[in-house]
């Protein structure tokens, strides 16, 4: 039996062998690269269903694989980072990662995150009804009801809901998300995104101190969730 | 008063010496013309001596002219009435040529001393604007400021005025409201005000720019000072962090795979993981090994027990140690050392073990060994890319690792084996250039061996 294929890309040899036998003892087909070059050599021979990729490289950086990567597949990627590695963490989500752990990371949660950005995958994005937990999104109408009951939002609020919606479970840094709702000309006016999610979180969640649908990823970005789907 | 004395004996003299001239010429030229010659008396002692004496001489000449020359002589009366209208003219003359003479001299005495003040200002300017401190300056202007105001000695201090040095007067340096310092001059010293006036502002103002000079200079250096320290902490902040949890994220997710209860291990993955394991364990062990070697040799707690041997026996041990026997050839040889022998062994491993490592595939690594008439020499010389030349020494500080490289471990190897070959009394360099391998170069003192016990 042949499992998925998972694109595993780090320099560290090691990790690379732990990971290569973690991999397939959970049932996925796994190939292995070291460098930038062997990454995307690899990917093109045997084109990944998701990618885990460690960030620095010696020939290069994650976020080069992974912009190359997205310019002829879908693939998930989840970067692995360390402490300090934060704006090369940012970049490579920018450049379209799905998620990432920190090193060192467990078993258990690496597996998870695989797991949740490939099921992520399947959904398709252009369902024209998104159902969160109870957050129901119908995105032709432009309407929001959580649990059952209605709740109006301004233009932005609805399009920045609809992207992360449509992203569930997924990682959206504040860059792709001001680029998303505002247009790229509002990149750097990082307040508008906050003071927009605590409007959101205030119309959708039933207590928006202690926010259950719209996290936060400190210094990251924001992901929307099922909360009544196991965490991922 | 003994200028005064001077000025009247030559006025006196240059009124006599016109006298005798005119009574020599008075049988060939009427007389009453040669009274202007008396001109020649006035003119040198206005230039020389001034205004008043100028006037004294003129009045002295046409008394003389009166007397010697003018008839009825020997009388103070003159003959003819004539004569009195030409000596008032001669005196009127004298009186306006002293007069424009005096003040030519004035005013060449003035320019004079304004050039040597704008002379040392501008000579002051260039020395210190080329960047030399101004406080190692401040005794050889002092001298030079000395001569241009006119005083024996002068000093210069920096700063808020304190008590004059005995028989010390003090004159302030000022720009504007704002004191820059103190000129010390010898009491009773005296200077002309008005050179005071005009020049202490513009040495105030050149020495202030220079002591801001300094002081931004001083604080540029400091800010620099510390921003290299703060990058070299970050760097090896992030080095030791990258390298320690490196091998700890290897052995952790190893350890999480195979006591994971879900996955289904096959015992060729289960062997992967566990010397996956043993690798990066082994390598954390180097690692806070090395660490600690490095931070006890920073802090010069090394102990060194020095026994004389055979530096060739030493790098023998060492290449057998990395079980490099086939690829490393031995040539030349070197007289003994009295050295801690296991340094010295841990000192060439690491740089064999560096060759090895950037050699192309194939290649051998040549150690050589030579000396000099004090030192042992052992070159470990290897095929490999070699080294730039701004890399020479940086390959030596800790962490360093070469753009790119992730062949080397966590760049402590040199640094250790250098500390090693210091705390032996020895050097360790490197003599690499780029494209022609690289050579390092340890260096350690012979031992003094008595004549009749030579090898």
């Amino acid at each position: 039996m042949t499992g998925r294929r998972v694109l595993v890309v780090d320099d560290e040899p090691q990790i690379l062998r732990a990971l290569r036998a973690t991999l397939r003892g959970a049932g996925y087909t796994v190939d292995a690269a070291a460098t930038v070059e062997e990454a995307l050599t690899a990917a093109a021979a045997h084109p990944p269903e998701a990618v885990i990729l460690d960030l620095i490289l010696p020939d290069g950086n994650g976020t080069e694989v992974t912009r190359e990567l997205r310019s002829w597949s879908e693939a998930p990627v989840i970067v692995l980072s360390a402490v300090g590695e934060e704006s090369e963490k940012i970049a490579a989500l920018d450049a379209g990662a799905d998620d990432y752990v920190t090193k060192p990371f467990s078993v258990d949660e690496l597996l998870a995150r695989l797991r949740a950005v490939l099921r992520r995958r399947t959904d398709a994005q252009s369902e024209p009804v998104i159902e969160i937990g109870e957050l129901r999104v119908d995105v032709p109408e432009r309407v929001v009801t959580v649990e059952g009951r209605r709740v109006k939002l301004s233009p932005h609020e609805f399009d920045l809901l609809r992207v992360l919606a449509q992203n569930r479970g997924k990682l959206l840094t504040h860059q792709t998300l001001l680029r998303e709702v505002w247009g790229p000309a509002y990149q750097v006016e990082a307040h508008y995104l906050h003071v927009y999610v605590s409007h959101l979180r205030r119309k959708l969640e039933p207590d928006p101190s202690s926010p259950r649908y719209l996290l936060t990823e400190p210094g990251a970005g924001y992901r929307l969730v099922d909360p009544t789907s196991a965490p991922v | 008063m003994r200028r005064v004395a001077e000025g009247i004996a030559a006025s006196a003299f240059a009124v006599a010496v016109v006298t005798a001239a005119i009574e020599l010429l008075k049988p060939y030229v009427p007389v009453l013309s040669l009274g202007v010659l008396y001109v020649f008396a006035v003119l040198p002692i206005a230039v020389v001596y001034g205004l008043a004496l100028a006037l004294f001489v003129s009045v002295a000449s046409m008394l003389a002219f009166n007397w010697f020359h003018l008839p009825p002589v020997h009388t103070f009366t003159l003959a003819d009435s004539e004569n009195w209208f030409a000596l008032a003219v001669y005196l009127a003359t004298a009186v306006v040529v002293a007069e424009l003479a005096a003040r030519a001299r004035r005013r060449a005495t003035a320019a004079e001393q304004r050039e040597r003040e704008s002379a040392l200002l501008a000579e002051l300017a260039t020395e210190l604007l080329r960047g030399r401190a101004v406080d190692e300056e401040l005794g050889e202007v002092g001298v030079r400021v000395a001569e241009v105001i006119g005083v024996p000695s002068a000093q210069i201090e920096l700063g808020p005025p304190r008590r004059p040095p005995s028989a010390c007067a003090p004159l302030p340096l000022e720009v504007g409201e704002r004191s820059v310092g103190t000129l010390y001059v010898p009491e009773g010293s005296d200077s002309n005000i008005a050179v005071r006036r005009r020049f202490l502002p513009a040495l105030a103002a050149l020495l202030a720019v220079a002591a801001e000079r300094d002081e931004l200079e001083r604080g540029a250096l400091e800010a620099e000072a510390l921003r290299r320290t703060d990058l070299v902490k970050t760097a090896l902040l992030r080095a030791v962090s990258h390298d320690l949890r490196s091998p700890l994220t290897g052995v952790r997710t190893a350890i999480g795979a195979l006591r994971n209860g879900s996955l289904h291990l096959t015992d060729e993955d289960r062997a992967e993981l566990l010397d996956a394991i043993d690798v990066d364990s082994e390598r954390l062990q180097r690692l806070v090994g090395d660490l600690l070697d490095l931070s006890r040799l920073e802090a010069g707690s090394v102990p060194v027990e020095h026994e004389v041997w055979s530096l060739e026996d030493i790098v023998r041990d060492a290449v057998e140690g990395l079980g490099a026997r086939d690829s490393v050839e031995i040539v030349g040889e070197a007289p003994l050392v009295e050295v801690d022998a296991t340094q010295v062994r841990r000192v060439l491993a690491n740089l064999i073990e560096n060759a090895l490592k950037y050699s192309p595939p194939g290649t051998p690594v040549t150690v050589r060994l030579t000396a000099t008439r004090k030192e042992a020499i052992v070159r470990v010389v290897d095929r490999g890319p070699g080294l730039a030349p701004e890399e020479r020494e940086r390959v030596f500080e800790p962490f360093f690792r070469r753009d790119g490289d992730t062949r080397s471990g966590a760049g402590l190897g040199l640094a250790i084996a250098r500390g090693f070959a210091a705390a032996n009394g020895g050097r360790l360099w490197a003599e690499s250039r780029p494209g022609q391998g690289a050579t390092f170069a340890l260096a350690l003192p012979v031992v003094e061996v008595p004549v009749g016990l030579q090898v």
